[in-house]
């Protein structure tokens, strides 16, 4: 039984709206989505401006340095929001007994849950887009028209993945405060091995295999491309957005799966050494 | 079930003749990793438009039955229906149709009043004004303020808007009041009372014996997963042949053993205060009244009085020692 969709789209937005609201009144996100890439940006430009990188290897040739990095440091503000947001946010509000109230409503968590992603992923892409806004007239950035359409496909179809992934971590862990360790240990140490920092030129193979396997190495050379004129065709890299749509479907699976056999935990029960929910499996006569 | 989805095909209800109990319990089970039995074949009804307190000591298996009527959890065995759903099956057209006030829900630091009651009610097809809803709580000069900034007492105001802003014809209220100073408290018990003359119906759960007493229109008492006893807050405990306490104190130089009174009263030796619970009163005071008028003696602080609510449950709860 099932409401008309209309109302459901009405709903998932306003839901929407207010997920973006609450994100952008919350210090650690704004800092962390927005203000720290700028940073990032602006400081090392400056401190290597003139140097130039093979930001897509030897075939892409060099590129000035804040061609590569500011594509690269958008993936990291557009992690910070999907991927450490999402998962530290749905962990926190598990914990908070968030999402038992919302089991109590009419409201289908797929909607509240759903909101939650769209909310993170529209996000992280506006921090991108600010990014870039600075980066073009500040520090010489070049943004190639025939190769937008790949960038918006890369940067939306890496926002989804993020944060399905986002989802699946927060589903896996137990409590809020194992959320924040394991959103930093998943994400920093992959960061410095994706070439979001320095291009991954240069580093042994066991480190590029291990890169190659996670997603956030084919987001971050996806991206890239985009940026670099000699590489691809329209800047298309086939071969990263299915690595990405691969490592998304794997979000969405773990977190689907567990999502329905452990539907309401975190309502503190388990720290007070109280009876798990759901502990039995029962059925209720339908009398 | 087919039944129901035919009727839920006409007009958006389901088959739920009007005198049908808004809550039907029948003989449910519900054990935890298949040792602690929380509930060990729970009877109970809930009439529509009827406000039921349901109280017991803390771990009485007071939570897992309402958490299983709201859905939250499911049962073992036993029967269930709450306005005509199996609630087990978390429907959302039931979910439409009730309210849950929890001690435990937990809410966004930063979004304000207005915006939780606009947002959580969003999904109920019929949602009451969130101006509307923060002045029935007493929350209107609150309702730009962020969560993190109430105080407990409000943040418990806007758990009860949240439950009510749905407009719900049937209301869970988990220790509503907990926390709560005397105004607050009182307000939120007219509140509760404006509810229930709306026709709703409210199943609360408290502690607060004065809580049931104000409010109830009937009271069950839950320990160790059983009905041990229910009825209107003035009625409870008749049963258990209680339906009068006669005290006074026991006038200087006069033993227990000199008064004419039946057995089973019981000595307060500090205040030397007589305690007599009695079915008959009447009779019981007639030879104790001659007695004291004979001796032209002043029986101090006499008194016939009702059990409270609280006595009785007491009673009721005491563990066997």
């Amino acid at each position: 039984m099932t409401l008309p969709s209309r109302s459901d789209l009405a709903l998932l937005r306003r839901w929407v709206a207010a997920r973006i609201r609450l994100t952008l009144r919350n210090p650690r996100a704004l800092l962390f989505t927005f203000v720290f890439p700028l940073i990032l940006v602006t400081v090392f430009s400056a401190l290597n401006s003139g140097d130039r990188v093979a930001a897509m290897g030897d075939a892409g040739g060099k590129v000035p340095f804040a061609q590569f990095y500011t594509p690269s440091i958008g993936i990291f503000g557009l992690a910070s929001a999907c991927y450490t947001g999402v998962v530290l946010g749905i962990a926190s509000a598990r914990d908070a007994g968030l999402l038992k109230r919302v089991r109590g409503t009419p409201l289908p968590m797929s909607i509240y849950l759903g909101a939650w992603l769209i909310g993170a992923a529209l996000t992280g892409i506006a921090a991108v887009v600010l990014l870039f806004a600075v980066a073009v007239p500040a520090l010489g950035v070049h943004v190639y028209a025939r190769m937008l359409p790949a960038a918006l496909v890369t940067l939306a179809l890496g926002a989804a993945t993020l944060a399905a992934l986002g989802l699946a971590v927060a589903s896996l862990v137990r409590t809020a405060d194992q959320a924040i360790p394991v959103a930093q240990l998943t994400f920093l140490p992959l960061s410095f091995i994706s070439g979001i920092f320095y291009p991954l030129q240069g580093a042994p193979d066991w480190v590029v295999h291990l890169a190659h396997f996670f997603p956030l190495f084919h987001i971050v050379n996806a991206f890239d491309a985009c940026f670099v004129p000699q590489t691809t065709v329209g800047g298309w890299s086939a071969n990263d957005l299915a690595a990405i749509a691969v490592w998304g479907v794997i979000g969405l699976v773990v977190a689907a799966r567990r999502l329905r056999t452990e539907p309401v935990t975190g309502d503190g029960r388990a720290r007070r050494g109280l009876p798990r929910r759901d502990a039995v499996a029962g059925h209720v006569s339908r009398g | 079930m087919i039944a129901n989805s035919l009727a839920v095909a006409g007009n958006g209800r389901p088959a739920a003749p009007h005198d049908e109990p808004a809550i039907q319990v029948a003989g449910l089970r519900k054990s935890y990793d298949g040792v602690v039995q929380a509930l060990d074949g729970v009877d109970l009804q809930v009439r529509r438009g009827e406000l039921l307190a349901l109280l017991g000591p803390n771990g009485a298996g007071k939570t897992t039955l309402v958490e299983i009527l709201e859905g939250h959890r499911e049962a073992d065995g036993g029967d269930v229906r709450v306005l005509g759903f199996a609630p087990g099956r978390r429907e959302r057209e039931f979910r439409a149709r009730i309210g849950i006030v929890l001690q435990e829900e937990g809410l966004d630091p930063a979004i304000t009043v207005r915006e939780a009651i606009e947002l959580y009610s969003a999904a109920y097809p019929h949602p009451r004004p969130a101006d509307e809803v923060a002045e029935l709580v007493g929350l209107s000069d609150r309702r730009d303020a962020r969560v993190h900034t109430l105080s407990g007492g409000q943040r418990r105001r806007l758990d009860l808007a949240l439950g009510i802003a749905g407009d719900p014809e049937l209301l869970f209220l988990d220790e509503p009041t907990t926390g709560f100073d005397p105004a607050a408290r009182r307000q939120s018990w007219d509140l509760i009372a404006r509810l229930r003359a709306l026709g709703k119906t409210i199943l609360l759960t408290t502690h607060y014996m004065d809580e049931a007493q104000h409010l109830a229109d009937r009271v069950a008492v839950i320990a160790n997963g059983r009905m041990i006893a229910e009825g209107t807050p003035d009625t409870l405990g008749r049963g258990a042949g209680e339906a009068a306490v006669v005290a006074f104190r026991l006038p200087d130089g006069v033993e227990l053993a000199d008064l004419p009174l039946p057995p089973g009263a019981e000595l307060e030796p500090r205040e030397r205060r007589l305690f007599l619970r009695t079915t008959t009163p009447t009779r019981d005071l007639a030879p104790l009244l001659a007695w004291a008028a004979e001796r032209d003696t002043e029986l101090e602080g006499l008194t016939v009085g009702r059990p409270s609510l609280e006595d009785v449950y007491l009673q009721l709860t005491e563990e066997p020692t």
